[in-house]
């Protein structure tokens, strides 16, 4: 035995290290359709990519109506390097972005959200809130003219929540306007409060994971296939043993455990890696090729400039720009209870049926919503070319 | 031997107390905490006189746009420059701020059109700042004038709130 051996045996006696690494790596796995299971991994390899480079990126940018945007434009004019990490955090925050909702439609489509994971779902529906908030609170830091408008208009829509609207908007902005407390306040929630949040909940949408197993989708169980042909198929035993976590609850027994499962390491990290580092290597390209844009500082006496919005709140601007004068309200209403129904979900569409094309009640609905969304941003394209 | 069932049991007792203990130790923190998130809803703005400008040169209906320069407030002694549009209807005088009432984007005067227009969404105004097209649903703020001479002034607030 090893030198190295011996000093792991140290630390396993201690810690049960040895048993948490294992535990951590052979878990069993759906085999089928892998590919499709690597988005949930790069969502987290993309959120890690704005942990460490947005830790970096404090230690030049300075929250201030004054300094802001100047502590930025010195990274752009004399620090290559500093750009390139910018140009990281701006341009993995927008794949992340395509990433997690793609991991969320997956996640829809395969109705892996049903019991008993229902709390899967409801915790990654708070992480894309929450990531939607570090999205549009982290646009407004840069102080320049884009920045500014977008505080502005953003933090104007919650003042047409009925009754306690222009309440929260003063809560947000610090006061009546967009000023000084308004940045102070945005960089504390984009830094500190968010994460705070963001982190724990991720650690327990993992443990939720791990607890119940990956689901995978309906092509991995005996079920799929009951519903394709109409009959039940004899139960036909698993490859291997069927280890824990599998089945965790015996909800239903067509639906309890994959058919096919492979170990999670090291066959569906390879499969996780490789999707993991090809978006990474673009983030990459982008940062170096186009980086982070800056345009000139804040400037409210404007009557020549034209905000425009971040291409994710497109929707939003398109549905602010629809909605009639009497009806604004609607505008925040719609997206709201979109947001209540995404946390239902799991609640409403209560059948064991896994099979996405013997789930029209909640595919089509949720087809025409993720088109609805789809629409309004293609609509609301041309504005980022100023059409 | 039958416990009287109104003393509280020892379990009973670690189990309140544990409890009162993450109560003392929540309002202790949670009263300065929500009140400081609140403070600057209370902080009620110094009310100024800022000087816009001569405005003897101000063409009759066509509104002209001056730039004055705001206190921030808060703790900081800079100031920002905000747009402000004088029109002069016949000897009256309208002064605007270039507020969108709709999401509050910058506003600004087409002559082409005769119209205020806001780049965001499409909203116009009227000379005299009625909202007439688009989402905007009041009239553009005006700021609370005073002339002295041929010399404007203006408050660092609006006649009506936005």
């Amino acid at each position: 035995m090893g030198r190295l051996d011996a000093v792991y045996d140290w630390f396993d006696e201690r810690t049960a290290v040895r048993s948490l690494v294992r535990k951590g790596l052979y878990e069993a796995v759906p085999k089928r359709g892998a590919w499709f299971y690597t988005l949930g991994s790069a969502t987290l390899v993309l959120i890690l990519l704005q942990l460490v480079t947005g830790i970096f990126l404090t230690l030049v940018y300075v929250p201030s109506v004054t300094e802001g945007w100047a502590s930025l434009n010195y990274l752009k004019q004399h620090d290559a390097f500093g750009s390139i990490v910018r140009g990281i955090h701006l341009w993995s925050a927008y794949i992340l972005l395509f990433v997690i909702g793609l991991h969320m439609v997956r996640t829809f489509f395969s109705g892996s959200y049903k019991r008993p994971r229902e709390l899967n779902w409801v915790t990654g529906v708070g992480l894309f809130l929450l990531v939607l908030v570090m999205a549009i609170t982290g646009a407004f830091l840069p102080w320049d003219q884009a920045a500014y408008w977008t505080a502005v208009v953003v933090t104007n829509v919650p003042a047409y929540t009925p009754f306690i609207g222009s309440f929260i908007r003063a809560l947000w902005r610090g006061g009546d306007f967009v000023g000084p407390i308004t940045l102070s306040r945005t960089f504390g929630i984009h830094v500190w409060l968010i994460p705070a949040i963001l982190f724990p909940l991720i650690l327990a949408h993992l443990a939720l994971l791990r607890k119940h197993g990956e689901f995978g989708s309906y092509v991995n169980y005996r079920g799929a296939y009951r519903s394709r042909e109409g009959v039940d198929v004899p139960p036909v035993p698993p490859q291997r043993p069927i280890e824990p976590p599998y089945p965790a609850v015996p909800t239903d027994e067509l639906w309890a455990a994959p058919l096919e499962t492979e170990d999670f390491f090291p066959f569906q990290t390879f499969k996780d890696g490789l999707v993991s580092v090809v978006l990474v290597i673009v983030v990459f390209l982008l940062a170096v090729a186009i980086g982070a844009p800056l345009e000139p500082i804040a400037d409210p006496s404007t009557t020549s400039y034209t905000p425009v919005p971040e291409w994710f709140f497109l929707p939003l601007d398109e549905l602010l720009l629809l909605v009639p004068q009497q009806l604004i309200p609607l505008a925040l209403i719609v997206p709201a209870g979109g947001v209540l129904l995404l946390l239902a979900l799991p609640f409403i569409d209560r059948g064991p049926e896994r099979n996405p094309f013997e789930r029209p009640a909640v595919m089509v609905p949720g087809g025409f919503a993720v088109l609805f969304v789809i629409i309004l941003t293609l609509l609301g394209s041309g504005r980022l070319f100023n059409l | 031997m039958a416990r009287d069932s109104r003393r509280l049991s020892r379990r009973q007792f670690a189990f309140l107390g544990t409890q009162a203990v993450g109560a003392v130790v929540t309002l202790l923190l949670g009263i300065p905490i929500v009140g400081f998130i609140l403070s600057p809803l209370f902080h009620r703005q110094q009310v100024v006189w800022l000087q816009v400008g001569d405005i003897s040169g101000v063409p009759d209906r066509q509104p002209t746009k001056f730039e004055v320069s705001f206190p921030l407030d808060e703790w900081t002694s800079s100031n920002v420059n905000l747009a402000v549009y004088v029109v002069k209807l016949n000897n009256e005088y309208l002064v605007f701020s270039n507020t969108c009432t709709h999401m509050q984007c910058p506003v600004r005067w087409q002559s082409d059109l005769g119209q205020f227009l806001c780049p965001c969404h499409g909203g116009l105004y009227d000379i005299t700042g009625k909202n007439i097209g688009g989402p905007p649903p009041k009239p553009l703020p005006q700021y609370v004038h005073r002339i002295d001479g041929t010399t404007l002034f203006i408050q660092n607030s609006f006649t009506e709130s936005i």
